[in-house]
């Protein structure tokens, strides 16, 4: 029996299904709102050389940075054994930033690892300076614990001390317990089901399966890549600050396309900042990975052979390879957006007829917490905004764009559980940029505290705005209000504020760019 | 006369219970007007006098087809002052991860009709802010001049307190704009908290609450008075038609679960009570765990728009008979989710198809025979569908026939993996089950897809592809009400919840025998939606005095883990009121050794998947005797199906008539 259409087709189904099953039962049992309802989490299946096979993943900035943790997974042990089961979140060895907390676990064979699992889940608070854990920092040390890979199930016995370290240093620490009880349950799914593949179908064939899936991914990556007309293609883009000085922090990328391979070079691109939005190489990989995706069709799964054709390179001592321990809170989720503009955009001059206008570029990330008769309170969401026009028509509007798609927190929810009431949460109209296909419309989204709360925004394209493309107008850039007795005050795109009681905030987010020039009226 | 009829996209089929005899029956669908099927059926199986129909059980895609085809009514929503989008920003998510230019799904109720008033009532239910009279006047004369026909009301919180809702609906009486049943308000619908989805819910109600109510009003009409009509709801339950028009949106996902009932109660009949239906049809398959009982689903969408009405927990994936196989881009065989459909349908029928199905293997491996499709009134096109797969296997380096073996196997692993998430992934074991099969191609693949999760034994009813007019037949009337509670187990003390039901269960008696329901057939279901703190999914359990220690059991058993340290948090307090119909009769029949023989038509040489060509026994399923037993390699022909037989497994037909294959 060797590698055929069908059998390829075949252990696709299978392997996805172990990524699958592990993320069913991570869902199921996990507690925070962050993970079962937001869905911010992401379980894959590696081979025993530490390449990814098959993923399931709702995150998109998830894609491309798991393969990391594995690596370091295994090279901070000798020699991982049976039963292991490794934990990580630090940025500078596996992970993207600290509330990203990632498991790794081998899957042995006889007697080697024959296949890895690992799960990655944004905890809502892993402790730092705010609530939420995503804080104005100028180091690593301000943002969180700290977990450099460690054994937290070793040879089957569970080191009960690192749960209790990890939850210890959390704002809610029976949340983080219960989270990190689901990531372990879905460990044990994915390696009972991977066991039992290899009881119905053996090592080698599972093996020799993953090879060709990860080959035919990379073909069709380097066959998607030769439609790119060879070339040099840059362009630069900027975020507005890194919450310790308003300074222009630029995004630099450059892209040479030589027949199926390619290059992404970011040469160019800001030295390393003090503030809190230097992005790890993994968030970097992340980020272009999907650009390729998006260009792909929808029968590519993404592997480890997808990688292959596509270097990245990353200037070390930038803001985008900064050097330990530069504070990395917002590089996976603002400064990761970003990316993906200045890659699209590069892209833009190659594909003029295939790429849109820039979507909103931000996640509008708002953290708040606070006590309410002595009990803790944290609360993190994102707010969507437009979606850049392009050549199929108008943007979406009021949605999450490129490196996220987590789901609102139902309103009903947040009143029920915090002392906030969510004034008016609606389209904001006239956001998108004008063009031949506008970019879609922003969200406005207005909060009443009713207890003292210390609330941190992280938003970008407040300032500079997401570009238009082909003659097509930027979009509306963000703003933030706070309404105290009874005047408004614009605060900057990131900033943690106090808030009393009677507090108003009033969040608008950007509008996509439009694309192509407006046609003459008449 | 007990009738149970079955909309389906080319068949209404109808399933007919009197004087102790089940009988079948099939005409073509009439999609412009179903109604038009449902008469011209009824008036055959009644020889033209209706007036002996006592009971008729139905399944209506008219809510369905309402929202896929976006022909509902001229619908308006009016929300809490600042909340008029929550149609269009929905969970603010993207339907697809990795789109250039992702597109959301078109909202039924345009922006222009969506409206907002200034109110506000909290989460304890406290007004906070009064409803404003006079902005709600401002909205409703704008309501009347665009012609709406219904208006859907959805303002936060009102699971807790209804108040403001309930005055808007007084206004529009009021003023005379609309008629009662025109207006639905969410906390009528789904009294549940989690805006979004209770808001879509009602918003999808307005818009097919019209449609579904002519439609009814329709049958009705055309039905003997002294008749009862009733309809199935996605819960597997059937209500009154009266009852259906105030809860048309109930009925949007009812499609897959007739079969589901029907299945599983012919498989409890049979003796086997842990039962995963498998329902493969011609664009896709539904499959259905049922651990000894019927499990319900609550999440869930219809055509990427959020739905939160009760249902039965199905998993659809799509493939099915009318799936195309095609080699990918990247070289892979793939089956679905692209389907040739009715019309032209795979290659074999000659319709005009050319693109490669499941069921152009089938034939090309000698599994649907020409001579008996259809009960032979169609021809098969064998040479254009053998051509097609010489021509597939032909790019992978096979033969057609291995081709088309490999077109079943990668349907089939579509398959084990969606019987994998209702199993496996919800904790329970396949080894435990028995799986049911049916829909025109469930019994071509049954045994396979059982080998490959080591369940032990298939169950093929006597007429796979007419279960789901059967399963309307078999159906009980179910009314379920629910009241969001939202508090810690610790504060909601265990004799208030129980008040709390009592009432609920008291409604709900009263409403079943509202519907015609004797007292004495009616059983009461007390359950909870629990969950620990902070989790935001709830788990339904039935009520008991120690709510937490069940609670804690529970979540051990699907999850694997219990935390006893944690609060427990109530949700919602749920009733469902179950009101047993007339079951037809149906007894077994006395059963007889035989071999099959009287059965037998032949046998022929056919390629098996592993083995190469080899002679497979021919059997025509009407002609077994119960207790019939043989053993595969065989093939046994119907009217609606056919069922494979793979070497080492063994039939026998039991005293219902059913196939029951078991692994050797």
């Amino acid at each position: 029996m060797g590698v055929d259409a069908i059998s390829l087709a075949v252990f696709q189904h299978l392997f996805a299904s172990v990524a699958e099953e592990m993320g069913v039962t991570l869902q199921r049992a996990s507690f925070s709102p962050n993970i079962k309802e937001r869905l911010d989490f992401s379980c894959a299946v590696f081979d025993g050389q530490a390449r990814m096979v098959a993923q399931a993943a709702h995150i998109p900035v998830h894609l491309g940075s798991m393969p990391e943790s594995v690596a370091h997974a295994v090279q901070a042990f000798d020699q991982l054994r049976r039963g292991d089961v490794v934990v990580l979140n630090d940025p500078y060895h596996g992970g993207t930033h600290l509330p990203d907390v990632t498991m790794v676990s081998p899957v042995f064979v006889a007697n080697r690892a024959a296949f890895y699992v690992a799960s990655r889940a944004h905890h809502a608070d892993v402790g730092g300076m705010t609530p939420g854990s995503l804080p104005l920092s100028t180091e690593l040390y301000q943002e969180g614990i700290i977990v450099p890979p460690v054994k937290l199930i070793e040879g089957g016995e569970r080191n009960e001390g690192v749960l209790k370290l990890i939850a210890a240093n959390s704002r809610a620490p029976d949340e983080r317990m219960g989270d990190l009880e689901a990531q372990l349950a879905s460990h044990r799914v994915g390696e009972r089901r991977l066991l039992a593949l290899v009881d119905a179908h053996g090592t080698d064939r599972l093996e020799e399966h993953a090879v060709a899936l990860m080959n035919r991914s990379r073909r069709m990556t380097e066959r998607l890549i030769l439609q790119i007309p060879d070339g040099v293609y840059s362009f630069e883009d900027f975020l507005e600050g890194d919450g310790q000085s308003e300074g222009r922090v630029a995004i630099r990328a450059t892209i040479r396309v030589d027949g199926a391979r390619m290059t992404v070079d970011f040469a160019g691109s800001a030295p390393q900042v003090s503030g809190n939005l230097n992005a790890v190489p993994a968030v970097v990989h992340s980020a272009v990975w999907y650009c390729v995706r998006l260009l792909a069709s929808s029968e590519l799964p993404v592997n480890h052979g997808c990688f292959e054709p596509v270097k990245v390179d990353v200037p070390a001592g930038s803001v985008l390879n900064p050097d330990f321990p530069a504070a990395v809170a917002i590089g996976n989720v603002e400064t990761s957006q970003r990316i993906v503009d200045t890659v699209l955009g590069a892209l833009a001059r190659a594909l003029p007829d295939r790429v849109p206008a820039a979507s909103q570029g931000t996640m509008n990330n708002v953290t708040f917490g606070g006590r309410v008769g002595g009990a803790p309170f944290v609360f993190y969401e994102t707010i969507g905004g437009g979606h850049g026009g392009g050549p199929e028509g108008e943007g979406l509007s009021a949605s999450h764009s490129h490196m996220t798609n987590t789901r609102n927190t139902p309103v009903e929810a947040i009143e029920h559980s915090l002392p906030v009431r969510v004034t008016n949460y609606g389209i904001r109209e006239g956001a998108g940029g004008r063009g031949r296909c506008r970019g879609g419309e922003g969200i406005r989204r207005g909060y009443e505290f009713l207890a003292a709360t210390t609330v941190t925004i992280n938003s970008e394209r407040r300032t500079i705005p997401p570009y238009g493309l082909r003659g097509g107008e930027p979009g509306q850039p963000g703003i933030n209000r706070l309404l105290r007795d009874g005047e408004a005050h614009v605060i900057p795109g990131k900033a943690t504020i106090q808030v009393v009681p009677g507090d108003r905030l009033i969040i608008e987010t950007p509008g996509g760019g439009g694309w192509g020039e407006m046609e003459e009226p008449g | 006369m007990l009738v149970g009829i079955d909309i389906g996209g080319t068949f209404t089929d109808f399933a007919v219970s009197e004087n102790g005899g089940l009988r079948v029956h099939k005409v073509f669908s009439t999609p412009c007007d179903p109604a038009q099927a449902v008469l011209s059926g009824l008036d055959g199986v009644t020889d033209g006098d209706r007036g002996v129909v006592e009971r008729v059980s139905h399944g209506s895609t008219v809510a369905t087809n309402a929202i896929l085809e976006r022909r509902g009514a001229r619908a308006a929503l009016i929300t809490t002052g600042g909340f008029r989008d929550i149609l269009v920003i929905g969970r603010q998510t993207r339907p697809e991860l990795y789109a250039l230019q992702p597109r959301a799904p078109r909202p039924l109720i345009p922006r222009r009709w969506c409206y907002d008033v200034p109110e506000r009532v909290d989460s304890q239910g406290r007004v906070v802010m009064e409803l404003d009279l006079a902005a709600l006047d401002a909205v409703l004369d704008d309501i009347e001049r665009q012609g709406i026909e219904s208006i859907a009301v959805s303002f936060l919180h009102s699971y807790v307190n209804p108040v403001h809702e309930r005055a808007v609906r007084r206004r529009i009486r009021e003023r005379g704009l609309l008629e009662g049943w025109q207006i639905a308000l969410s906390s009528d619908v789904l009294p549940q908290f989690r805006e979004v989805e209770r808001t879509s819910t009602v918003a999808l109600e307005a818009y097919v609450r019209p449609v579904v109510h002519r439609y009814l009003r329709r049958l009705e009409e055309e039905l003997p008075k002294a008749s009862v009509l009733r309809v199935m709801k996605s819960d597997g339950g059937v209500v009154s038609a009266s009852r259906a028009r105030q809860q048309a949106v109930h009925t949007a996902l009812s499609g897959p679960a007739a079969g589901v009932i029907g299945g599983f109660r012919l498989a409890q009949l049979a003796g086997y009570d842990h039962v995963i239906t498998l329902d493969m049809g011609g664009t896709s398959t539904d499959v259905a765990l049922c651990p000894g009982k019927l499990v319900q689903g609550s999440q869930s969408g219809i055509d990427g728009l959020p739905l939160s009405t009760r249902l039965l927990d199905i998993e659809t994936i799509g493939a099915g008979g009318g799936s195309v196989a095609r080699l990918d881009a990247g070289g892979i065989l793939r089956v679905g989710p692209e389907s040739a459909g009715a019309d032209p349908g795979p290659i074999a029928y000659g319709r005009g198809g050319r693109e490669v199905t499941v069921t152009d293997a089938h034939v090309v491996l000698g599994r649907v025979d020409p001579g008996h499709f259809l009960g032979g009134a169609t021809e098969l096109e064998l040479g254009p569908t053998r051509r097609a797969l010489r021509a597939l296997g032909s790019q992978m380096g096979m033969t057609a026939e291995e081709a088309a073996l490999g077109v079943i196997e990668v349907a089939n692993a579509g398959v084990d993996r969606a019987l994998r998430r209702v199993s496996i992934a919800r904790g329970y074991d396949p080894r435990d089950f028995t799986l049911l099969a049916f829909g025109g191609a469930g019994p071509l693949h049954a045994c396979a897809v059982a080998e490959q999760l080591e369940i032990p034994r298939v169950v093929v009813p006597p007429h796979p592809g007419v279960l789901c007019a059967l399963g309307l037949l078999l159906a009980d009337v179910v009314l379920e009400r629910s009241r969001t509670v939202l508090a810690p187990l610790a504060e909601a003390a265990s004799d208030h919840l129980q008040g709390e039901l009592d009432e609920m269960g008291a409604q709900a008696r009263r409403d079943l025998m509202a519907e015609g329901v004797e007292e004495e057939a009616i059983i009461l279901a007390r359950l909870v939606d629990v969950r620990y703190r902070g989790q935001s999914y709830e788990m339904t359990i039935p009520f008991e005095d120690d709510l937490a220690a069940a609670f804690h059991a529970a979540h051990a058993a699907t999850y694997g883990h219990a935390m006893t340290a944690r609060q427990v948090e109530v949700v919602n307090l749920r009733v469902r009121a179950t009101g047993l119909v007339d079951q037809p009769a149906m007894s077994p029949e006395t059963v007889e050794g035989t071999t099959g023989v009287e059965a037998r038509i032949g046998d022929k040489v056919c390629v098996v998947s592993g083995l190469g060509a080899m002679g497979v026994s021919l059997y025509e399923r009407e002609r077994f005797s119960p207790g019939a037993a043989f053993a595969g390699p065989a093939l046994v022909f119907q009217m609606d199906s056919t069922v494979f037989i793979p070497p080492s497994w063994s039939a026998q037909v039991d005293g219902y008539r059913n196939l029951v294959l078991q692994r050797l």
